[in-house]
């Protein structure tokens, strides 16, 4: 064997000339690190390690694919070990590994001295070391074990932190500051809208941003939650993973704690859904809650209003495109409200009817003026003036012929996505037909939508073509603006949400706002288990999760106590925002929870531990199972990765 | 890269520390930012405010008192400074006046939000409590407010010149303040009483002449010239107009075409049919007795011809020609008549009649007017001259401040009175209303409400009275029930500003306050500023 202690002087002697590897027995680890001293390759070890012969053959030959090597990167400095070493790399590739697993063998007939360190002469000639260094492109880059696991951590560490002053009703905002064209500038408070804009290169990081996306389009609410949950799960993990504890160990321990708070939280759900009046009133709790972090606070009710009402018109579908949020600046955030039908941002053609009702609705994408010959470069050749002439008043004809074909549809009202010119307006005007041109696309798709109609483009056949239909078109003022109101549509739960407000930015915060509570008020009609709001949940999570701790045998339960510290993290952070005593009160909160069937969670307004059932404050079962499962799975997807490789970015052209 | 984030900073326990103290640093310099903003346009506020003059990027020079203006061509960066530029534009929006009052009512805001937030208290404590006191506020506000009607002109006249007051075009005042009176009150449909489309009002600018000549026209005016090549019309009376959307010239397709002449006659006969061409339309103009056409301009094809020009001025008819689109449904409005798109549609019907329509040598320039407009819409054109580009254009502010000022009151009818009284006003109620408060939002509201000492101490700075002996004899003053007594800038003391005659309407006031106190807890409530693509 080749094992020797370290400060075996004949060893050194015998080392001369050669590359050593140096490794560092560690019995509460299995797997020992080795450390090559300059670049170089495994090929002697073959003669040297008869136990491994095996094993460094396959290095080798996955060595020669110019596959498995890299540049080290960094010099750790000599090790404490009394020998003297010039120069040390770490290097932790898949074939290290590889011996890795032949070594611990060894480790473990040497497990009674922990420290033992162990010298491997290597024979530095090597074929491959040459070439073996540049394996990777220019600029590519590779983070490995120790490392890559770190950079992880702090990447999403760093991003939950980023976002975490936002969480609770006393939550701060931040500006998001564009640094594109304009530097525009926005103000927000929600999660998904801050990590979304962000210029990230950590890999990990992308992963919580990725979470806080897909709670976005799944849930719509929870995005900081999330966020900070997982980047507090990985805080927990990093510490298990300082004192030695496997990070699939981990893994399974968080396992187990997210199931059991699963669970736990199931047993408490409460289900209204029977009793019409009850759930009504859940609703308005939990988009109360939801509205209460953020500008709307102060207007929650009313907002919390508009929202239900218009979420209950949807009768159980979840397709909130048929609820149309108009944003017009002026009034303030109160004077926003709920309408009926449709409303589109344009103006009626001139001398048209303002109002007209039982309409039959064409809305179309075609272009109005003449229908030229499209091939590149034709042209009319004549000799007279009068030819011209006539060659215009065909061209107006052939205008007319259109208008005429969109009449015959039998409609009353026309609109295009295309400019309508003059001339088609005014014919329009003469056939009484309200005409309205250059709705923006999403405008008439959604009103082809809630009237029934299809969009037309071509009107040969007027029997083939969906006309749209609705009781009354009429123009109406909101504010400063005319606008057009289509009511009595044929899709029964279209309906318009006006927001007004002081300035643009409060505008765009107040829609992105809504949109939350829509989106979790549409989750919630279809599954309509609520919970209590207010950091109550996490502490039944929490309470359940210790329990389980306490019960499970081995270094899992470490993790799991780390999961429920994790969840507590979520009250500590709303406490903290709110300028309050976390600490006393989140211990308060613990004391209460000891109690069966407890309400308790923080009350931010008076600043101590209130009933969250007389409170009103309630939240969505699915927003909270949503954010306890995808932060578990992204805090054990970070923590499954032990390399980080960065691909070498695409050259520009250069255009000269 | 990934290595540069192993290298941050990641010790656990002291992190939090470090970043709150990151996190007030930004909230600071967020506060400062903004409150230089509300510094820069302070000394412009009241009658005796001062101006800016501005020289933009582009070498153009604007002299303004507007509030809204000066902030809007600032070119601020910093994300919070930003944020009082759009405040003086919302309150553009809302109100139309008291922008310079709203920054400056925020930067007093803003400078409290400092101290008090050195003391220790939670910025959230901060943000409700200027919540509590806008609200309040409000409630005070219009406890003060007279009501006022509108069929009482001289009120209305009051305020618009009160606004008029603070601007380079004061001493015209009592020219201006009646015509945005006037303006106003015509459009206003009786249908709808509350609502006021200021697009109704038209203002046309022409240099020349002083401010004194601003005119309030019933009808239209044009800045343009009557189109005419050989003797045709300046002047119709018994006007029949058209407003029509195709052009006298000869025909244009839109597919490329080209005339091909092979010899001389051809050419003759080409000529000839172009006269044809041009004058049958304009005998099917004539036929319907049409003696004015109003033509939109068009990139495609010239309006008019020499040669048309000249078969309309045999047929005597007024051409005005590039009328631009966007004006189209302003004047069929005003002149109750369709626009005709097409020869074919040229029918009497879809005319529109006035008395005259002529064309008035102004200065250097000429306009041409139309008036005596029968059955015409609820709209009103001002003519606003001046003798040169930068009093014409502040002129031009001026006037829609005061337009906007009669607006509000159209809106909400209540009017407040003027020179600081409403805000010391406030002050002392709110001071009051303080100490029934419990905890520290009773402080917060308490260093509020001095705040709002800013207006009348900053009216009296401007105007060089000394604002500490003004706005203690003000507080005196109202300590003993004087509800109204405010700062006379022309006097140089307290009186009954209501008997001065300077009022305001109610929805400047509240609205200068509500906005300032949305946009300081917008500021309070940042703690950080994120860069993003």
């Amino acid at each position: 064997m080749f094992a020797i202690r370290s400060s075996d002087p004949i060893l050194l002697n015998a080392c001369k000339g050669f590359d050593v590897i140096i490794c560092k027995m560690d019995a509460r680890h299995s797997h020992i690190y080795p450390y090559v001293e300059r670049s170089s390759s495994f090929i002697c070890i073959l003669g040297l390690l008869a136990k491994t012969e095996v094993v460094m053959k396959s290095g080798i030959n996955e060595d020669a694919n110019g596959n498995l090597w890299r540049k080290p990167t960094e010099t750790i400095g000599a090790w404490q070990t009394g020998v003297e070493t010039k120069s040390v790399y770490m290097n932790y590739d898949s074939m290290s590994t590889k011996v890795k697993v032949k070594f611990r063998n060894l480790c473990d007939e040497n497990l009674e001295n922990p420290n033992l360190i162990f010298i491997i002469t290597v024979c530095s000639i090597c074929p491959h070391s040459r070439y073996i260094e540049k394996i990777l492109k220019d600029e590519a880059t590779e983070e490995k074990g120790e490392r890559a696991r770190m950079a992880s951590f702090v990447g999403a560490m760093a991003i939950a932190d980023l976002v975490k002053t936002t969480l609770g009703p006393k939550g701060m905002d931040k500006i998001l500051q564009s640094t594109g064209r304009g530097h525009s500038v926005t103000v927000t408070n929600d999660g998904a809208t801050i990590l979304k804009s962000l210029h990230i290169d950590n890999p990990a990081a992308k992963v919580l941003i990725d979470i806080s996306k897909v709670q976005d389009d799944e849930v719509g609410d929870g995005t900081t939650s999330v966020v900070v949950l997982a980047g507090e799960l990985l805080r927990e993990a990093e510490k298990l993973v300082g004192s030695k504890i496997h990070p699939m160990t981990i893994i399974s321990g968080y396992r187990m704690a997210a199931e059991c708070a699963r669970r736990a939280l199931l047993d408490k759900v409460k289900d209204n859904k029977d009793d019409a009046e009850k759930f009504r009133s859940d609703l308005m709790r939990i988009a109360m809650t939801t509205l209460s972090s953020k500008i709307l606070s102060q207007d929650k009710e009313h907002f919390a209003k508009l929202a239900v009402d218009a979420v209950m018109r949807l009768k159980g579908s979840t397709n909130l495109e048929s609820i149309q949020i108009i944003k017009k600046a002026g009034g303030s955030l109160k004077d926003s409200f709920l309408d009926e039908g449709f409303i589109l941002d344009k103006k009626i053609g001139l001398g048209q009817p303002k109002r007209i009702e039982n309409a039959n609705i064409l809305v179309a994408n075609t272009a109005m003026d003449t229908d030229k010959v499209k091939i590149y470069g034709a042209r009319v050749r004549v000799d007279s003036m009068a030819k011209v002439a006539q060659i215009e008043g065909a061209e107006k004809e052939k205008m007319r012929e259109k208008v005429q074909k969109i009449i015959g549809h039998g409609i009353n009202c026309f609109v295009n996505r295309q400019l309508i010119y003059n001339f088609p307006e005014e014919l329009f005007a003469d056939a009484g037909i309200l005409a309205i041109e250059h709705a923006d696309f999403d405008g008439i798709e959604r009103l082809a939508l809630v009237t029934g109609g299809e969009i037309a483009s071509t009107f040969d056949n007027p029997e083939s073509v969906k006309l749209g239909h609705c009781k009354l078109i009429e123009e109406i003022m909101i504010g400063e603006d005319k606008l057009i109101h289509f009511s009595g549509v044929e899709m029964g739960q279209a309906c318009t949400i006006v927001l007004r407000g002081a300035s643009f930015h409060v505008l765009d915060e107040a829609e992105r706002s809504l949109h939350d509570a829509l989106c979790v008020l549409s989750q919630t009609v279809n599954d309509s288990r609520v919970l209590l709001g207010g950091g109550w949940p996490e502490m039944v999570m929490a309470k359940a999760v210790d329990e389980l701790a306490r019960k499970t045998p081995g270094k899992k339960s470490h993790a799991i106590e780390a999961f429920s510290r994790a969840l507590i993290a979520i009250p500590t952070t709303i406490a903290d925002n709110a300028g309050l005593d976390s600490a006393e009160l989140v211990a308060q909160l613990r004391a209460e929870h000891h109690k069966e069937d407890c309400n308790a969670g923080i009350d931010v307004i008076t600043g101590s531990v209130g009933d969250m059932s007389e409170l009103g404050i309630s939240e969505a079962f699915k927003v909270k199972q949503a954010v306890l499962l995808s932060a578990t799975e992204a805090a054990e997807m970070i923590l499954r990765v032990d390399e980080i490789i960065t691909c070498a970015p695409r050259r520009r052209e250069d255009r000269m | 890269m990934a290595a540069t984030a192993v290298q941050a900073p990641r010790s656990g326990k002291t992190e939090s520390y470090v970043d709150n103290k990151r996190k007030d640093d930004i909230r600071m310099a967020n506060i400062k930012a903004a409150r230089s903003v509300a510094d820069a346009v302070r000394t412009s506020l009241g009658p005796k405010g001062m101006d800016k003059m501005i020289s933009t990027a582009s070498g153009e020079v604007i002299i303004t008192n507007d509030g809204a203006t000066i902030l809007n061509k600032m070119e601020v960066l910093q994300p919070a400074a930003k944020m009082l530029v759009e405040l003086s534009k919302s309150q553009d929006v809302v109100a139309g006046d008291g922008t310079t009052t709203v920054v400056v009512i925020a930067g007093a805001f803003l400078k409290q939000c400092q101290t008090l937030l050195h003391a220790g208290i939670h910025p959230t404590v901060v943000s409700d409590s200027i919540y509590k006191v806008s609200l309040k506020s409000v409630e005070v506000l219009t406890a003060m407010a007279v009501p006022v009607e509108l069929s009482d002109r001289d009120s209305l006249v009051k305020s618009a010149s009160t606004s008029l007051n603070s601007k380079v075009v004061s001493q015209y005042s009592s020219l201006l303040a009646p015509i945005a009176v006037d303006s106003v009150l015509s459009v206003v449909d009786p249908a709808k009483p509350d609502l006021v489309d200021l697009r109704d009002v038209k203002i046309v600018k022409k240099l020349g002449g002083t401010v004194d000549d601003t005119e309030l026209v019933k009808g239209l005016v044009f800045d343009k010239k009557v189109s005419h090549a050989a003797g045709g019309p300046t002047r119709v009376e018994n006007a029949k107009i058209a407003v029509i959307q195709f052009q006298i010239s000869p025909p244009k397709t839109d597919i490329e075409q080209s005339i091909v002449v092979s010899d001389y006659t051809q050419m003759d006969r080409i000529l000839k049919e172009e006269r044809n061409y041009i004058l049958s339309m304009i005998k099917k103009i004539k036929a319907t007795g049409c003696n004015v056409l109003l033509i939109q301009k068009s990139i495609l094809r010239d309006a008019v011809t020499d040669l048309s020009l000249h078969y309309l001025a045999k047929a005597k008819i007024l051409v005005v020609k590039d009328v631009e689109r966007d004006d189209i449904e302003f004047i069929t409005k005003t002149l109750n008549c369709l626009p005709i798109a097409n020869i074919e549609h040229f029918r009497a019907e879809k005319l529109g009649y006035a008395d005259v329509v002529e064309e008035v040598s102004l200065g250097d320039g000429k306009i041409v007017k139309i008036t005596g407009i029968k059955d015409m819409g609820r709209t009103t054109t001002v003519l606003v001259r001046g003798s040169n580009q930068l009093v014409l254009d502040e002129a031009e502010r001026s006037l829609h401040d005061a337009l906007c000022v009669v607006r509000c009151l159209v809106n909400k009818r209540f009017l407040i009175a003027g020179g600081g009284a409403p805000e010391i006003e406030l002050s002392r109620q709110l001071g009051a209303w303080s100490k029934v408060l419990q905890g520290m939002e009773g402080f917060c509201v308490k260093s509020f409400a001095e705040a709002l000492e800013v207006v009348p101490y900053t009216l009296a700075e401007n105007a060089g009275l000394n604002p500490i002996t003004i706005v203690t004899e003000l507080r005196n003053r109202h300590a003993q029930g004087e509800l109204n007594a405010g700062i006379n800038v022309r006097k140089g003391q307290i009186t009954n500003i209501l008997e001065e005659n300077v009022v305001q309407p109610l929805l400047v006031s509240t609205s200068a306050i509500t906005l300032a106190a949305e946009c300081v807890r917008m500021i309070l409530k940042i703690d950080d500023i994120v860069t993003v693509r």
